[in-house]
């Protein structure tokens, strides 16, 4: 049987965090480890819910950046006025997650605590320079979602530590993503790309055929005009994986129309 | 009635609650072919019941065309077969029960293609022949005795050889499609009880209560009228809860435990319940130069898994469907029900004719390419007209193939322009011979009408009602149609193959014209179809009501990514007289939704036998934004015709449709789904320097 801790403010959940560790899976909106259990891959003694901390919920402006609560949901990204108006292509990417029933349900900190490689927000959020919020008992720090998702499943937070917030920067004037889909509308990416450009120059991040985001800076470098070819690297140098949605060699191949469309589409 | 399904008012199989119930989990083989050494039940929780191999010693074994299934297996023959079972006070206490039973297996080896598994040498799942079950079925079984081929049909007419030496153009190409889940909302349930009488109750989502009568009483070695069948409203079936699923291993558990034990399988479970045969399809087919027909062959292998089930008749029906609805004086057709060590397959809106329509009639557009005319055209200088035969031997009478037909191709403007733009006729046989009773009694404000029609979402029991008030003369709403229970529902064969509306349209006019002839109190209406065929020249009656249908898609594909949007999708299907149009409606547009999944995207995948694939994530279903941007469809009526049932006719033509539509830009897809992975690959296939000259 499961034991079900639900704190209702975020000092507790920290407290129990720490206490309990590895020992309780944390459990946000349970699209992910919901299946998991039904499955059978994961039956965990105990789960810490969060959902009934308010702290965590909410989508906020501070000085410029945006503060989504890691129990902000999916739809509420998608919906929100504030995310619309100075984030659109966030408000976008989300918008193209799975279903409304699953969007209702999944949550910001969640699919970057789950690190599950096929995943909209993660290509979206990497390429907008997001920042993942992480807080123990004994700090808080900041990590950019490159140094959180070490790979499949994998992360940086330690066994204390919650993730309690996503800050994104000012949205830069140019921003494109795109889903890839090989199968059904509400599926996972087959190949996600997510392309901005602003100041900071051109960043071009690849998600859904890797472990981790994929980014080429030096590809970047060329600047918009250069599509072509910075898809052609891309294609080039990013090692895909296989699984139900394409192939590897499938993959390389959309890997280069796609971000060939994206950086276009900046242009 | 459409009130109760969305506030919670129907009572499905799921929300069965007996006094004093138990809930059961099962004991699953993780291994796809293994003898069960032994098993350790030593860190069982006091309260709780485990089955046991020695529990079920003394029962028999059971299916409904070849009796090839324990009731615990041993050996597991797929990853997920029930080799022993559990029951407690709750879901949760049953399931934490099933995994304590410790299991020690002795692995065999498996074989997962059905190809493979006919070849010499292949582990073989059944080494003792099945006994024929004969009770449920239309055909006679035709096991091979000593391989995995628990049925061969064979269809012979003319001389096949003999019109290919005769044929101008040939074309043969070997088709595939894949396994698909049902993944209807409800998953299976099932409750049972023991009266102290020794009768056994079930509450079951069923679509076959006289067969799964027959085949408990058959395994209990019980007469019939000591089963009783109680069948609730399914929350969707498409065939997975057809013939004996649960019922079995459920009732030796409520036996065991002396109490009414119920059982709701989780959703990963469904993928190890029942599945689509998955089926390799060889065509060849010769015409004259002016596209007359002259030969076809079919050699087909179904993968039935490791149960027979009603893989025999999904072989058979699958066989003579891929003829499709032509004249061709000489027909060879060899279809093989072949057992592997996957989950079994079984009925799946369609039944057979999905898998044989693709390879047909995409092998149909090939040899218009070929010949140099129009896939249009080929198809109508060939087409069943009234009078015709069969290649079965078997007349066909109210005949609309090429009224099917036509009004598709000119929903998508065929005629005027056919790039991006595919057809598909189709014919489909109804369960033959077939028996149908209704049992009418008049009640204070109306009338009682009692049928075992059984109602999955399809809307039977709005037809049957529809149908009864007209012919009564009374308001719908004056209709009571109780739930199938074989107690005091008369006898019908099944609720299958799209047959219910048309069958018990009929009976019911009798059964009214015998209430009137006799008082008005009660009357009995009864249709006896003869028929069948012979398992093994494919003569005889294969249907006496055959439906036909046809589909058109105009489809655009990005030729960088593979990617296929369909632009149209149009449905015409023969309908005779419309009983209730809101409910064909839907059914043509669920059917072709359905369609639609299968031809792009729906898939079982599987490593070792170990489905990969066993959730609504990673399997997908056909949602609403996977729809046609167009998806419109016909009913075709005939003043003074019977009703048609229609069911399944709207699904199999889609995928055959779609796939022409991309023959006709030169892309070639021989295997189910059309991936956009295969569309790229078919782009590179015809755009490589020399691809023209090939072909």
């Amino acid at each position: 049987m499961t034991a079900w801790l639900a704190p209702a403010t975020l000092e507790e959940a920290l407290e129990l965090r720490a206490e309990r560790g590895a020992g309780a899976s944390v459990l946000a909106g349970g699209t992910f480890l919901g299946i998991l259990m039904n499955e059978g891959f994961l039956s965990p003694d105990v789960l810490l819910s969060l959902g009934r901390v308010a702290e965590l919920d909410g989508i906020r402006v501070k000085r410029g950046e945006l503060c989504l609560g890691a129990m902000t949901t999916h739809r509420a990204v998608e919906r929100s006025q504030v995310v619309r108006d100075g984030w659109p292509v966030l408000a976008r990417a989300f918008s193209l997650v799975a279903s409304p029933r699953v969007r209702n349900q999944a949550t910001v900190g969640g699919v970057l605590a789950d690190a599950d490689y096929a995943s909209d927000p993660p290509a979206i959020l990497t390429a907008l320079g997001a920042r993942a919020v992480l807080r123990s008992p004994r700090a808080t720090r900041e990590v950019s979602v490159g140094e959180l998702i070490l790979g499949h499943y994998e992360t940086s937070i330690a066994e204390d530590e919650l993730l309690v917030e996503v800050r994104v920067p000012p949205c830069p004037g140019r921003a494109v993503y795109r889903k890839f889909r090989s199968r059904s509308s509400e599926d996972r990416p087959c190949v996600a790309v997510a392309a901005v450009s602003g100041e900071a120059g051109l960043r071009v991040v690849v998600g859904a055929v890797a472990g981790t985001p994929q980014e080429l800076p030096e590809a970047c470098a060329l600047g918009p005009e250069a599509a072509a070819e910075i898809a052609r690297r891309y294609a080039e140098e990013i090692e895909p994986m296989s699984d139900s949605r394409g192939s590897a060699g499938y993959r390389r191949r959309v890997i280069e129309v796609e971000v060939r469309r994206a950086v276009e589409a900046l242009a | 009635m459409s009130d109760g399904h969305v506030d919670g008012a129907v009572r499905y199989a799921q929300d069965a609650e007996l006094e004093g119930q138990w809930h059961a989990a099962f004991v699953r083989s993780p291994l796809p072919h293994a003898r069960v050494r032994s098993i350790d039940t030593s860190a069982l929780p006091r309260e709780c019941v485990a089955l046991l191999p020695e529990d079920v010693a003394g029962v028999g074994r059971y299916g409904c065309q070849l009796k090839d299934q324990e009731v615990l297996a041993d050996p597991a023959r797929f990853v997920g077969d029930v080799v022993a079972a559990a029951a407690a006070p709750t879901r949760a206490a049953a399931r934490e029960a099933a995994r304590r039973v410790q299991v020690d297996f002795e692995e065999l080896p498996a074989v997962f293609d059905p190809i493979t598994a006919v070849s010499e040498g292949a582990p073989l799942l059944h080494p003792e022949a099945g006994e024929s079950a004969g009770d449920a079925v239309s055909i006679g079984v035709r096991p091979l005795a000593g391989t995995n081929v628990c049925h061969r049909f064979r269809l012979v007419q003319g001389d096949a050889d003999a019109g290919f030496a005769r044929a101008t153009v040939t074309v043969e190409e070997t088709f595939r499609t894949a396994s698909a889940q049902h993944a209807p909302m409800e998953p299976h349930a099932t409750a049972a009880r023991w009266t102290p009488e020794g009768r056994l109750e079930l509450f079951t989502g069923t679509q076959t209560p006289f067969n799964l009568r027959a085949d408990l009483a058959g395994l209990f070695g019980l007469t019939e009228d000591r089963v009783r069948i109680l069948a609730p409203p399914m929350g969707g079936s498409f065939g997975a809860k057809t013939f004996t699923r649960l019922e079995a291993v459920v009732a030796c558990l409520a036996r065991k435990a002396g109490r009414p034990v119920k059982a709701v399988l989780d959703r990963a479970e469904e993928w190890v319940t029942l599945n689509r045969h998955p089926a390799v399809v060889r065509v060849r087919i010769g015409a004259a130069a002016d596209g007359t027909l002259l030969a076809k062959r079919l050699d087909c292998w179904v993968d039935t898994g490791a149960y027979a089930d009603c893989g025999p008749g999904v072989a058979t029906k699958l066989g003579y469907a891929g003829i499709g609805p032509y004249r061709i004086p000489n027909v060879r057709v060899d279809a093989l029900a072949v057992y592997t060590n996957l989950p079994p397959n079984g009925a799946f809106r369609g039944y057979g004719a999905t898998q044989s329509v693709w390879a047909s009639e995409r092998a149909m557009d090939q040899l218009a390419e070929r010949l140099g005319m129009s896939p249009l055209a080929l198809r109508r200088r060939n087409l069943l007209r009234d009078g015709d035969r069969f290649a079965t031997g078997e007349v066909m009478h109210d005949v609309h193939f090429e009224e099917c037909l036509d009004a598709a191709a000119r929903a998508v403007g065929y005629e005027r322009d056919p790039r991006g733009k595919g057809l598909c006729v189709l014919l489909k046989g109804m369960q033959t011979p077939s028996r149908a009773a209704i049992a009418l009694e008049r009640t204070p404000v109306g009338y009682v009408v009692r049928c075992a029609s059984c109602e999955m979402g399809q809307g039977v029991r709005e037809s049957v009602r529809l149908q009864a008030a007209a012919l009564l003369g009374c308001e719908p709403g004056q209709i009571e149609v109780p739930d199938p229970d074989t107690d005091s529902s008369p006898f019908d064969t099944r609720t299958t193959s799209s047959r219910s509306t048309h069958m018990m349209g009929r009976a019911l006019a009798k059964a009214v014209a015998d209430l009137r002839a006799n008082g008005g109190e009660r009357g009995h209406g009864e249709i006896v179809n003869d028929g069948g065929i012979d398992p093994d020249t494919g003569q005889g009656i294969a249907s006496t009501h055959w439906h036909q249908g046809a589909a058109a898609a105009h489809v655009d594909v990005d030729e960088e990514t593979g990617r296929v949007t369909v632009e149209h999708l149009h449905a015409a299907v023969y309908a005779g007289r419309v009983v209730d149009r809101a409910g064909a409606e839907l059914q043509n547009e669920g059917s072709m939704i359905m369609g639609v999944g299968t031809a792009l995207f729906e898939r079982i995948e599987h490593t070792d036998g170990q489905i990969t694939n066993a959730n609504l994530s990673d399997y997908n279903v056909p949602s609403a934004g996977d729809l046609p941007r167009r998806l419109t469809h016909e009913l075709i009526e005939r003043e003074g015709a019977e009703a048609h049932g229609l069911g399944e006719t709207a699904l199999p033509p889609v995928p055959a449709a779609i796939g022409n539509a991309l023959g006709s830009l030169g892309l070639d897809l021989a295997e189910l789904p059309i991936t956009s992975e295969r569309v790229l690959e078919a782009v590179g296939a015809r755009d490589r320097p020399g691809a023209e000259a090939a072909t």
